[in-house]
């Protein structure tokens, strides 16, 4: 009830009484706790992807084939761009298709875990809005009921799939403040720093081509055509930055931030092309405020894995790797290993879709081997904690995304925010942790050896410079290690000749689908590739 | 001899060890409470070292006029900083609520300890200069300060404030400040002039600390009466919130985590407000919901009329509820409403069960805490209304609390368009209640030809509402706020105006 009453009268005293009490009150237990620090444990659970079963791959000693299916249409990888390839089949009409995913899950870095207090991403955890012209996205929003309807043609985008307020907060200075932006505390050379980046990226935005396309879309296979802009890809974001006079701190964290968090690697190492895309390739266009907010869910966009499923039901096989494939004659023969009865088949296909990274598909396709040593991949660990509690000072509330300055990790994502009731007994946070170096294979080792023992201090050690006792308040880790994360869009990649030759189709029977290929591990560009795969499948066969 | 005087020495530099790190933990606890209260940590340790720097700078320049009895000084000095440092957070906590003079007494008291332990140092130095050759002397005074420095800056954070707490940290060093004195006094007594006064000083300043000490947990509490102003006759703490019930003369007042809920003197005037109009409108009232309203005052009103067959309400905190169906003071306040057979009690997240519920109701009464953060703001969001609609028919007639048209007339508006934008007929109203001020609420159904003035029955023995909607229903021109944008779940704006309105008074 009316509690505004007195709002303002003890709000402060209140503050402080209850601080200062709590600190009495907190004196027992934590003397209590302290004697029993040694013995405090939690469950850790170490896991991955199944590198095990990926690995052998390069040895490839499975047991002989036992028997041939045949399928006219085959998918290879159940990630985004297999699953939407999947979808667009039944959406052409075809139903004679089969996807086949090493995992047992489908949705690749769109999956999630579960424990009894809430779902919690296992890796992509998020949508922004997309572009109003990015039709194929905005329809698949509809039909997923993700978008509920239209109002002057804008799209209305369900209010319990958009964050909830307070989306984000960042800790410097040893407090909280509302958004990733450091608004208090900077000094004015920074704060000009932030409003000449923001108008800079605000041009590139609304920089078109002499297509009269968008020079920074997405996908970027329907952005302009006009190389006047390629020279961005020849330098580093970092290098990109110090030409354009920036130089404060603030600013180079905040677009390292930023750039660590979109493609795993930071400014060091991203091409200024990518980094400028990321921030001028959303055109916050499709609400009438021009809101630049993200769709997100519990389990993040394993959510979008769900809607997209439903158009393989039954047509999926997971825990099956792909081993070899070859063309033979008008057909393709796909060697198939299926992990769970440990047996190997052949499917002899019209066509096949590879809808995996191009470092697995240097192991399935000889003529592939050395385009692919061209893709680079960041490795990621993402660290699922239930905890009692978060105790922080509380300068900001809680929010969806909770970023420490300065930290090694991306912050943590709050996974309950979207929760609509007042109280979670138990809080579940996802912590993001990408590896950005020049040697990614060296990282990607450390990566796989390194006990849980070490990425549990390091988690603990990133987290306590905003939560002091977290590690008193652990009930259990989920550490989920992701040797691929992501691709790389080092400088000279995303408008080198690598991404369009691992695109071409092999004689118009094996066809390439991957967000890789597109030098941007977003889910829209994973998303477009399924659909345009299989459209060019159909297409070049009814031609033909 | 020589042996006799070693111990001298020491002692002495044993005691400027003590001193040192009982003065930088009186400092530490005056930054910390300061900055408890006053906010920007920052600011706050930076003046206090500053201002402590600088009194023991005064303190040391004062020391020179110390001729006569030094030693005796030096032990006088070190009793009266155990006492006035150890005493600092007891002072400063019952000073809480006194905002406007906290900031001077909590500098004097900085500026005295500083000068006391400012005073110390060259007092000791001229007490041992003629004993000890001078290099040694300065090296091994300095040596014993800034070690003592270190080890208080180290215990404070990590081992003091966790384990004692800032109130019993400051009293405690203080003992230990005091009980160096004593032991002075007794080693040294031959030195000493009138030492059994000393003595007598010392153990009396020690006393005093202990006491304090064991009863600090009552000071605290006193602190909080103090807050109140009132006599706390019971608290209560549920998982969700911290009850209190206090008393003065004929009035009861109850708090939920430091906010009145409320007043008995004139809680009457809200609720009748809250239940009567819709009551009396709606077209029928078998079957009533209340959302939120534990304590069952809100009850208490829907059972005078007996066309009311069922109650259902929900609330979140089963400490609460319980409370008030058991609790004999306040059974009084509720007529022991909660226990009537027509009212079933679900301890429910609101929004949640909202969300799952199947059947339909009549009346809703929804008596939520105001918007004030953002795990409440959700309560009043389009996507709450719109899940209203799940459990409302045409006919159902809602009524909300919306906080006070008068202190937060943007929130309070801000709520009723919500409301409009899911409910076609809405209207708001507001009545006095003097423990609050103004209060408002909004009146909403999906019966667009409902007119809410509409009285289609009455219940007795009301106090205040003579079931004159039209008197409450007109807002002047100072209740009135335009241009708001809706409250959605991705906005929550209301959150931001109650902040902006409430937290500009």
């Amino acid at each position: 009830m009316k509690n505004g009453e007195n709002y303002n009268l003890n709000s402060r005293r209140t503050f402080l009484k209850s601080v200062s009490a709590g600190i009495l009150l907190a004196s027992i237990p934590s003397f209590l706790q302290s004697c029993q620090e040694k013995v405090i444990t939690f469950a850790i659970k170490l896991s991955g992807t199944n590198h095990i079963l990926g690995h052998r791959l390069r040895t490839k000693d499975f047991p002989k084939i036992s028997r041939t299916i045949e399928i006219p249409y085959l998918i290879v990888g159940g990630g985004i761009a297999g699953l939407s390839a999947g979808r667009q089949f039944k959406k052409r009409g075809i139903e004679d298709f089969l996807i086949l995913e090493l995992e047992k899950n489908t949705g690749g870095n769109s999956r999630n875990g579960e424990n009894k207090h809430s779902k919690y991403p296992l890796g992509a955890h998020y949508l922004p809005l997309p572009n109003i012209h990015d039709k194929e996205v905005i329809q698949f929003l509809q039909e997923s009921k993700i978008i509920t309807g239209f109002k002057d043609n804008f799209p209305i985008f369900d209010e319990e799939q958009l964050t909830f307020m307070p989306q984000e907060r960042l800790f410097i200075k040893n407090t909280w403040q509302e958004s990733l932006v450091p608004k208090f505390g900077i000094s004015k050379a920074a704060e000009d720093d932030f409003g000449r980046f923001f108008e800079m990226m605000t041009d590139f935005r609304a920089k078109k081509g002499n297509d009269g396309k968008f020079i920074f879309d997405i996908p970027i296979s329907s952005s302009s055509t006009d190389k006047s802009f390629n020279f961005l890809d020849k330098i580093t974001m970092k290098e990109w930055l110090l030409e354009h006079n920036f130089s404060s701190e603030e600013l180079f964290e905040y677009v390292n931030y930023c750039c660590r968090d979109d493609f795993g690697l930071g400014i060091e190492f991203v091409s200024s092309w990518a980094g400028i895309h990321y921030f001028a390739s959303r055109k916050h266009n499709s609400t009438k405020d021009k809101t630049e907010n993200v769709l997100t869910w519990p389990e993040g966009n394993a959510r979008l894995t769900t809607h997209l499923k439903a158009f393989s039901k039954d047509k999926t096989l997971t825990n099956h790797l792909v081993y070899e494939a070859k063309t033979v004659g008008d057909k393709v023969s796909v060697k198939v290993f299926d992990d769970a009865k440990k047996e190997s088949f052949e499917i002899i296909s019209d066509k096949v879709i590879f809808a995996t990274p191009q470092f697995i598909n240097g192991y399935l396709l000889p003529e592939r081997k050395d385009i692919s040593k061209h893709f680079h991949y960041a490795p990621w660990l993402l660290a699922t904690l239930t905890v009692d509690n978060l105790n922080d000072n509380d300068s900001f509330p809680l929010c969806w995304d909770n970023v420490i300055y300065g930290a090694k990790g991306l912050g943590y994502i709050f996974n309950q925010h979207q929760n609509l009731g007042q109280i979670q007994e138990k809080k579940v946070i996802t912590y993001y942790y990408s590896f950005s170096s020049e040697d990614l294979k060296k990282s990607r080792k450390e990566l796989l050896s390194k006990p849980e023992k070490f990425w549990k201090e390091m988690i603990i050690n990133d987290l306590k410079i905003a939560h002091p006792d977290i590690e008193n308040l652990i009930q259990e880790i989920d550490i989920q290690r992701i040797g691929h994360g992501m691709i790389s869009p080092v400088p000279g990649f995303i408008s080198g000749n690598s991404r369009k030759e691992a695109s071409q189709s092999i004689e118009n029977k094996i066809f390439f689908a991957h967000s890789d290929l597109t030098g941007i591990s977003i889910f829209e560009e994973a998303f477009h590739q399924g659909i345009n795969t299989v459209n060019q499948l159909l297409d070049e066969t009814t031609v033909a | 001899m020589a042996k006799n005087f070693l111990k001298f020495e020491y002692l002495l530099l044993f005691a400027v060890f003590v001193i040192a790190t009982c003065g930088l933990i009186y400092e530490l606890v005056a930054g910390t409470l300061a900055s408890y209260l006053l906010g920007d940590s920052v600011k706050q340790f930076s003046f206090i070292i500053g201002v402590y720097l600088f009194s023991m700078g005064i303190g040391s320049y004062f020391a020179k006029f110390v001729k006569k009895n030094q030693l005796n000084t030096f032990v006088e000095i070190e009793i009266l900083v155990g006492v006035i440092g150890g005493l600092s957070s007891v002072i400063l906590f019952i000073l809480f609520d006194k905002v406007d003079y906290f900031q001077f007494i909590l500098y004097l008291l900085v500026f005295i300890t500083g000068c006391l332990v400012g005073l110390e140092i060259p007092l000791l130095m001229n007490i041992l200069k003629e004993k000890v050759e001078f290099s040694d002397l300065v090296s091994n005074v300095f040596t014993f300060d800034y070690i003592g420095a270190l080890l208080a800056s180290v215990l404070f954070p990590l081992v003091l404030v966790p384990q004692l707490g800032v109130m019993k940290t400051s009293l405690f060093f203080g003992m230990i400040n005091v009980s160096v004195a004593i032991a002075l006094c007794f080693l040294l007594s031959k030195e000493l002039r009138r030492p059994a006064l000393l003595k007598f000083k010392a153990i009396l300043a020690f006393s005093i600390l202990l006491f304090v000490f064991f009863f600090s947990d009552k000071i605290l509490s006193y602190s909080e009466q103090k807050l109140y102003g009132e006599n706390i006759i019971f608290t209560k703490a549920t998982p969700y919130q911290r009850i209190v019930l206090t008393h003065t003369k004929n009035d009861y007042k109850l708090y939920l985590n430091n906010n009145l809920q409320f007043s008995s003197a004139d809680e009457y005037r809200y609720h009748e407000a809250l239940v009567h109009p819709v009551m009396a409108n709606a077209k029928s009232i078998e079957n009533v919901l209340v959302l939120g309203g534990g304590d069952g005052l809100a009850v208490r009103e829907i059972l005078k009329y007996k066309e009311v067959k069922k109650i259902t309400l929900v609330d979140l905190d089963e400490g609460m509820t319980t409370l008030f169906a058991t609790n004999t003071i306040l059974k009084k306040f509720n007529e022991n409403s909660l226990n009537n057979p027509k009212v079933k009690v679900f301890n429910r997240d609101a929004f949640l069960w909202t969300k799952e519920e199947k059947n339909k109701f009549d009346v809703i009464i929804i008596d939520f805490p105001d918007p004030s953060n953002y795990s409440l703001g959700k309560l009043y969001s389009l996507n709450f209304y719109k899940s209203l609609q799940n459990i409302t028919k045409s006919e159902t007639v809602i009524v909300i609390q919306t906080t006070s048209p008068y202190f937060a007339p943007k929130s309070f508006w801000c709520i009723n368009n919500t409301v409009k934008e899911v409910f076609p007929n809405a209207d708001a109203y507001h009545v006095y209640v003097p423990s609050f001020g103004e209060w408002g609420f909004s009146i909403a159904s999906n019966d667009l030809k409902n007119d809410f003035s509409q009285i289609k029955r009455k219940a007795t023995n009301l106090r205040y509402y003579d079931y004159q909607y039209k008197k409450l229903n007109f807002f002047p021109k100072d209740m009135i706020a335009n241009d708001l944008e809706i409250n959605r779940l991705d906005n929550q704006i209301l959150v931001r105006y109650f902040d902006e309105e409430w937290g500009k008074l």
